[in-house]
């Protein structure tokens, strides 16, 4: 009886024994990666593009789970603290995923992904920690700044391209004096005011220079050239729409799809929107001249929009990091171009699609960064957001351009300490 | 007292009636009483001690910190921008609560009176009055902010139609005028609600009043005057408060009316929006700050609220 129950036991422990080598077996030869991203829009594409991953890595599965945007970056720092969380996540640029890195929730990838070597120092920045200088993140995407103008009312008024200030100036004059508005551009949603002054005034205070400067503390933002550059958008107040403080970033872009102002300036981010929803206008893009005593020629500000990086806890490390090494080769940085529409920043990859390339060409050779979103936004408050409200009430005529500077200072001295300084 | 005295109606049905003498044991009442406390520990006792104790913490994302003690208070005073914000936001809620007790309060008692006397289609406008807020906050603030769009919207078409283009603004982005739209706004929400509660309370007194004030001679306004509007002094009191709190807790309607930075330059800038702002905007250490302002604002709301009502119900005393 004793015997016969040892034996059933043995017997029993043999199966389980199989039955659990089988399952790991079986989990070695099937993973499935999880991948998070705010990207609830490119779903479709992101899918096609792991399909080609999948379709090269049998026994891989790669699931793309989209959350709301605005949601996002609370929904991640919840899923990263337990167990169940993504494998792959998306991680917001510079400032954004430092949260995360001091919370010791994400994987460093020096070492361990061999393509990290396909992009440059200025790109890898935006992925990496601040105070430990580690790479936590493969760079998917890149941003920059510039003027988009319908070419039907260009042609139509028989305008040209402008090349200098003076140039940019009339062509404004011709399409006011036409009946519409110039500028579609938005001061409501205060994020748009720093990519407007950016794209347009940079070269007035001089960008990389000015960012070297300010950096080493040789330089604040009361600088006279930075102050000018500020101005620059005061003086072009009366070409943006009519109580320009009311009126919503969306407001903007309906105004540019609709005909009634034949220019706005902002990211490369919209070239899928004027796409989707004016897929008949003809769209073209030219940098904004540089304004008057400008430090600078003509300057194409970029960021790096944000990289993939690795869940410290994730069950599947090694497909993982497999995947995001994936991420940061030409093969998967020419389908993101193709199909996300967007800039990659992988080294020969080069955009099909005309407009995306006039930015990615504008952006080798004219190159910035948008310096508020780069660099100051490591703190409390950001440059972009302090930047936004004071540029909203130098158009209110509440404050000068001295003083939307002076504030600016004041708001990133509260955590920034200049190079100089130590 | 009341079993013994039992009084009967002409029609023999008891005027009181008698009161089940069984007093429950107190296990029974603790029982009955057992999952509302339950509910209301985890839903409310629990976040609020858990804020107080996120105060004094330091914090890396959601990960806690050292214990800084009252380090994170200090700093909403004295660190810009916030320590600029926040006296702004207090001084916006403090007129919201203003415009809301004059313009909504005012008009639901004025709505509650008008449709107190039955007449035809009474029914019709308490509904109508008070569907606003069954929409979310969020909803009717989208829906308001397309309508007064200055380009798009038909708020000011409609004047520029009527010849009165000069009266045509850009009602959200200019700061003269965006706090008391956002009034108007949140009174256009939520008027049906104090209308409800003052009509319940109108319907509460005795007809028999009136009648006396009546053949006393008294007007409709005499009557209104001395003999409505001082019974409703309990009413008034838990509208007061309600209105209280709810203002200094507005969120979700400027949020959608004005954005998270309560634009156009921090004009429409509340409590709501510095709190949101701060803990989900923020930097890493975000959330002993924002649990900071959190705690403070629930000491502020809950004590004057305490000391409001106390007040009303000493009032409500003197006048019985």
């Amino acid at each position: 009886m004793k015997k016969r129950t040892r034996l059933a036991a043995v017997t029993l422990l043999a199966a389980m024994l199989l039955v659990m080598t089988g399952s790991m077996a079986l989990a070695q030869d099937n993973v499935t990666v999880t991948v998070w991203s705010w990207r609830t829009e490119d779903e479709d594409a992101y899918n096609a593009i792991f399909d080609v991953y999948e379709a090269a890595n049998p026994g891989v599965t790669v699931e793309f789970v989209p959350f709301v945007n605005t949601d996002y970056n609370n929904i991640l720092a919840t899923g990263l603290t337990g167990d169940g969380g993504p494998d792959v996540v998306q991680l917001r640029a510079y400032g954004g995923l430092q949260p995360l890195i001091e919370a010791g929730q994400l994987m460093a990838l020096d070492g361990k992904v061999s393509n990290l070597s396909n992009f440059t120092d200025a790109i890898l920045k935006g992925a990496q920690g601040r105070k430990d200088g580690q790479t936590y993140g493969v760079p998917f995407g890149v941003q920059a700044l510039g003027a988009f103008y319908n070419v039907g009312i260009f042609d139509e008024l028989g305008l040209s391209v402008p090349t200098t200030w003076e140039e940019f100036i009339s062509v404004l004059d011709a399409e006011a004096a036409a009946g519409y508005i110039p500028l579609a551009n938005p001061a409501k949603d205060s994020w748009m005011l720093p990519i407007l002054h950016d794209a347009v005034a940079a070269p007035r205070y001089g960008g990389p220079e000015f960012q070297a400067a300010v950096l080493a503390g040789e330089t604040d933002f009361n600088d006279p050239n930075y102050v000018a550059s500020i101005q620059v958008i005061k003086d072009l107040q009366p070409y943006l729409p009519p109580d320009v403080v009311g009126v919503a970033y969306n407001d903007s872009r309906t105004l540019f799809i609709s005909g009634l102002s034949p220019i706005f300036i902002g990211g490369s981010f919209e070239i899928g929107f004027w796409h989707s929803e004016a897929p008949d206008m003809e769209v073209g893009m030219f940098m904004v001249p540089p304004p008057p005593d400008s430090v600078t020629d003509s300057l194409v500000p970029s960021w790096m929009d944000g990289s993939y990086g690795v869940n410290a806890r994730t069950d599947s490390p090694d497909a993982a990091l497999a995947l995001v090494d994936w991420m940061g080769s030409p093969e998967f940085g020419q389908l993101f171009s193709d199909k996300v529409n967007q800039i990659s920043p992988v080294a020969g990859v080069t955009p099909t699609d005309p407009l995306l390339a006039k930015f990615a060409e504008g952006m080798v050779e004219h190159p910035a960064s948008y310096l508020l979103l780069v660099d100051f936004r490591y703190g409390d408050p950001s440059g972009s957001t302090v930047m936004g409200n004071e540029i909203q009430r130098l158009f209110l005529g509440e404050v000068t351009a001295e003083e939307v500077a002076g504030s600016l200072q004041t708001g990133i001295s509260q955590w920034f300490v200049p190079a100089g300084a130590g | 007292m009341a079993e013994s005295t039992l009084q009967n109606e002409p029609n023999g049905r008891p005027l009181i009636r008698r009161r089940n003498t069984m007093m429950p044991s107190r296990l029974t009442i603790a029982l009955f009483l057992l999952p509302a406390l339950l509910l209301y520990t985890i839903f409310m006792v629990y976040p609020l001690v858990q804020a107080l104790i996120f105060s004094t913490f330091e914090f890396n994302g959601l990960n806690r910190g050292d214990f800084v003690g009252l380090q994170n208070f200090q700093q909403l005073f004295t660190r810009y921008p916030i320590s600029e914000q926040l006296p702004r936001a207090f001084v916006h809620n403090i007129y919201f609560f203003i415009g809301t007790m004059l313009i909504q309060n005012t008009l639901g008692l004025l709505f509650a009176v008008l449709l107190h006397r039955p007449r035809f289609g009474k029914r019709f406008f308490r509904t109508v009055f008070t569907l606003p807020y069954l929409i979310s906050p969020i909803v009717v603030g989208y829906l308001w902010s397309l309508m007064l769009n200055p380009l798009f919207g038909p708020v000011n078409s409609t004047l520029r139609n009527l010849g009165l283009g000069a009266l045509a603004k850009p009602w959200l982005g200019d700061p003269a005028t965006a706090l008391p739209v956002v009034i108007l706004v949140n009174a256009w929400m939520w008027m049906g609600f104090p209308m409800l509660l003052f009509g319940a309370g109108l319907a509460g007194i005795e007809d028999d009043l009136r009648e006396a004030a009546k053949i006393d001679g008294a007007s409709n306004r005499q009557i209104f005057r001395w003999i409505e509007l001082p019974l409703l002094t309990p009413v008034i009191g838990i509208v007061s408060v309600l209105t209280f709190i709810g203002n200094f807790n507005a969120f979700g309607i400027v949020w959608a009316l004005a954005g998270t930075d309560g634009s156009p330059a921090g004009a429409t800038d509340v409590l709501g929006l510095v709190f949101f702002r701060t803990a989900f905007r923020g930097e890493a250490d975000a959330f002993g700050l924002a649990s900071a302002l959190a705690v403070l604002m629930f000491l502020f709301i809950f004590s004057i609220s305490v000391v409001v009502q106390t007040w009303f119900r000493r009032l409500e005393r003197r006048m019985q």
